[in-house]
């Protein structure tokens, strides 16, 4: 059978409240506290409960996640459980902490529960399985059953389903799923459409997410001094593409070097996007990357320097996430020469 | 405006010494018909199959799907691309229904083109799997694009398109099984029961993001790219006013049969005099360069507003570059104090934790959302493989890739894929089919 570790408080490991808050962690070969619920709704063996004061995990989090760490070293266990941790706010925050240490280092699934109210949503939810749980204790027994189904279909190796099938917090990951009822798209929209029309509510299939937006940097303060460095997501690359950068849906960039290049010629240098009509860019590549312009500048004296390589990836259908990712790869090469300014070209 | 669309339903697809439907069961004689595909001269090479729902078939590289149909009084059955330019949405049309004409390329494929399973874990991932699919398997000799990622696929696609009307014909003297009937007199006279209901545009947004031509969604034979949003009545688009081109990843595109059928329309005409006043479609376009998106959106909120429209829809065939149009006409829509709805196709990336759409608007608060452009999805090998499976990783297909560090190649030598979304052909049905949505996980 597979083996479980729960994490509870001081006040849920039965050593007591307010004062008794301040106890470092101590790992049980038992079943104490919810634990005892756990071990009769999961399909797993619960072998342990750690217990730790909710002061000492807030004060102290790196010794208390060290030593728990070191009470789980050797232990075999397939799943760690935290909480539940209604609306104890400094209790939330402790099963988040634990939980994403945990996860970490032993690499097992980890679930806890929390109130919508409290900090450590925010704080883990991208981390976690996080169960929407109850204001008070005496939802115990719910909480305890929600956290264990999910539990039991990560033991079992199940899929889980959608955070609202499932009643967990939605971790910012959005997957298409074929419907149960398979409604098509068609009349779904036109039930939005009455309900909107109406006035009455509706839901999105697509909630608006918080603007992620990044500032607009300040504006250079001396162009004369600065150097300068060219990025494009014009997928512009040395005729043999020899980083093998994709025409879609790009992991891949490259910098090539025109420190002696006067302009990109068509032949030597093309466009492998593959989103938009490659004609122009393909006959003249400084359309995208405008090389030529540049080293004109430089020369006059308009701006300081060129940074001796420009930045190629390709953006259509490139994730945010690998946009990201690949920038911060650049960024290094940019610091390193101490660049000024970045000209970042879309298409 | 009336149009009689009359159905028959097409149980079996077989072929045999005639071209004829007789009791269910289209019988097709292969020589006769791919005489007829020959009759252009580039193309180099056909072939016909049949693809029903349960065979063990996959397809690749798949340009375009198409309904077989006919017009009973000689007019084209997409006017101004087949035939000669005449009148869409008026008067009758007969459909052979649960059936379509695929065309597949028989080497080369592109960015454009997709996959279709006919059976297995892939067959959901189609509408196509579904259909008695008649397959035309053909090359060409257009050799400047033989090797090009963007293809135009003109001879094929016409090919496809004759082939359908071709094909269509059988039924010309026969009398239909049902007929569906689309009827929307002049929106300003509709009565005073229907005009107490919210009147509601359709806003439809095709392809048209190439500057060159050959490429982009057609419209009575004319390119998107060059139109501006105008009105039209619904009756054309079922009717074979619109082509569908040859650019954008598959799965978002609207294959010619999309159009034929398009769902959003029909479910807006199922509400007409019920719930809504359905007043008909503003055809916009997908333009890439930004002042062109921002005119696109001026004109649609402008014909919305002087419709009088409580309410509009919008829907966009496209992702990524698209998106701005698309969120660009809701923001102008909600601002002109139209009610708007959206429909599109998502891409949060493999791992779904990418901004969905390349640009938001909180005003964008009622949409539809069809699937993920880049979910990765992985099938066994198929049995007989229609066109050539290669096609998908050596061609620059948007959901295939020759070699990956991790995943290796979309094709391998089992004849096993995995492969993007974004290569099931027509697979995210934003035109209304779909049966997906996108989740929180």
């Amino acid at each position: 059978m597979k083996k479980a570790v729960i994490y509870v408080n001081q006040f849920f490991g039965q050593i007591g409240g307010e004062e008794q808050a301040g106890i470092s962690p101590q790992i049980h070969e038992a079943q104490i506290g919810p634990a005892m619920q756990f071990a009769k709704e999961l399909d797993a063996e619960v072998t342990h409960t750690i217990i730790c004061g909710d002061n000492y995990m807030g004060s102290n989090t790196e010794e208390a996640v060290a030593e728990i760490l070191g009470m789980l070293e050797g232990k075999e266990f397939d799943i760690f459980l935290a909480g539940p941790a209604f609306q104890a706010g400094r209790y939330t925050v402790a099963c988040g902490t634990i939980c994403k240490a945990v996860k970490e280092k032993f690499g097992v699934p980890v679930v806890t529960s929390m109130n919508s109210e409290t900090p450590g949503v925010d704080m883990f939810k991208k981390d976690m399985y996080i169960l929407q749980g109850g204001n008070i204790a005496s939802k115990m027994r719910k909480d305890v059953k929600a956290m264990a189904r999910v539990a039991n279909k990560l033991l079992n190796g199940e899929p889980v389903g959608s955070a609202d099938e499932e009643g967990y917090f939605a971790r910012g990951i959005r997957h298409q799923t074929w419907l149960s009822d398979g409604k098509p798209a068609s009349e779904r929209m036109i039930d939005m459409l009455i309900k909107k029309l109406n006035g009455e509510p509706f839901e999105t299939e697509l909630p608006i997410p918080k603007r992620d937006m990044v500032p607009i940097a300040p504006a250079v303060k001396d162009l004369k001094k600065a150097k300068i460095a060219l990025v494009n997501t014009g997928g512009i690359v040395p005729a043999d593409n020899p980083d093998r950068i994709q025409s879609a849906s790009a992991t891949r960039w490259g910098r090539y070097d025109i420190s002696d290049t006067e302009a990109l010629k068509g032949g030597e240098y093309k466009t492998i996007h593959a989103g938009f009509d490659p004609a122009a860019a393909d006959a003249d590549p400084n359309v995208i990357t405008p090389v030529d312009a540049l080293k004109v500048l430089e020369k006059e004296e308009f701006f300081g320097s060129l940074h001796p390589y420009f930045y190629t990836t390709v953006g259509t259908g490139t994730t945010e996430a690998e946009a990201r990712r690949m920038a911060k790869e650049m960024v290094p090469y940019f610091q390193e020469d101490n660049v000024d300014a970045v000209i970042m070209v879309s298409t | 405006m009336r149009l009689e669309i009359g159905n028959f339903y097409v149980k079996d697809i077989v072929f045999g010494n005639e071209l004829s439907l007789k009791d269910g069961v289209l019988m097709i004689n292969k020589e006769e018909a791919l005489q007829f595909v020959r009759g252009d001269d580039r193309i180099t090479e056909a072939e016909l199959y049949i693809a029903k729902p349960g065979d063990k078939i996959r397809l690749c590289p798949v340009k375009e799907a198409i309904e077989p149909r006919i017009r009973p009084d000689g007019r084209s059955i997409f006017p101004g691309y087949t035939g000669d330019l005449a009148k869409a949405g008026e008067g009758v049309t007969y459909a052979l229904k649960n059936c379509s004409v695929l065309v597949a390329g028989r080497h080369w494929g592109g960015f454009q083109d997709g996959v279709i399973d006919m059976s297995g874990e892939g067959q959901k991932y189609t509408y196509f799997g579904q259909l008695n699919n008649i397959v035309l398997v053909a090359d060409t000799n257009e050799e400047f694009e033989r090797n090009e990622q963007q293809k135009k696929n003109d001879a094929l696609r016409r090919a496809g398109h004759k082939l359908a009307e071709y094909i269509g014909a059988c039924v010309k003297e026969l009398t239909p099984e049902e007929t569906e009937v689309y009827e929307l007199g002049a929106m300003i006279r509709r009565g005073p029961e229907t005009e107490k209901l919210p009147s509601v545009v359709y806003v439809m947004q095709p392809q048209s993001q190439m500057e060159e031509m050959g490429y982009n969604d057609l419209v009575y034979g004319w390119d998107m790219n060059h139109v501006v949003p105008t009105v039209m009545h619904p009756n054309e688009i079922l009717d074979g006013a619109m082509v569908s081109g040859s650019f954008m990843p598959v799965s978002s595109k609207w294959s010619t049969y999309d159009f034929q059928n398009c769902p959003n329309i029909k479910a807006l005409y199922g509400e007409h005099g019920k719930t809504i006043n359905f007043l008909g479609v503003i055809m916009s376009n997908l333009n890439v360069a930004l002042e062109q998106k921002e005119r696109a959106a001026l004109f649609v909120a402008q014909i919305a507003k002087s419709l009088g429209a409580d309410g509009a829809v919008v829907a966009e065939e496209g992702y990524g570059n698209p998106d701005a149009d698309f969120v660009g006409c809701i923001v102008a829509l909600e601002n002109a104090g139209v009610k708007t709805v959206g429909i599109t196709n998502e891409c949060t990336g493999r791992d779904g934790q990418s901004q969905p759409l390349v640009t938001l608007d909180e005003k964008c608060d009622a949409i539809v959302s069809c699937g993920n452009v880049s979910q990765l999805i992985e099938l066994p090998p198929m049995e007989t493989v229609l066109g050539e499976l290669q096609a998908l990783a050596r061609d620059g297909l948007s959901g295939g890739w020759a070699d990956d560090e991790i995943l290796g190649p979309s094709v391998r030598e089992d004849g096993s894929i995995i492969m993007e979304n974004n290569s099931m052909f027509c697979g995210d049905q934003v035109c209304g089919w779909s049966p997906k949505t996108m989740k929180e996980f």
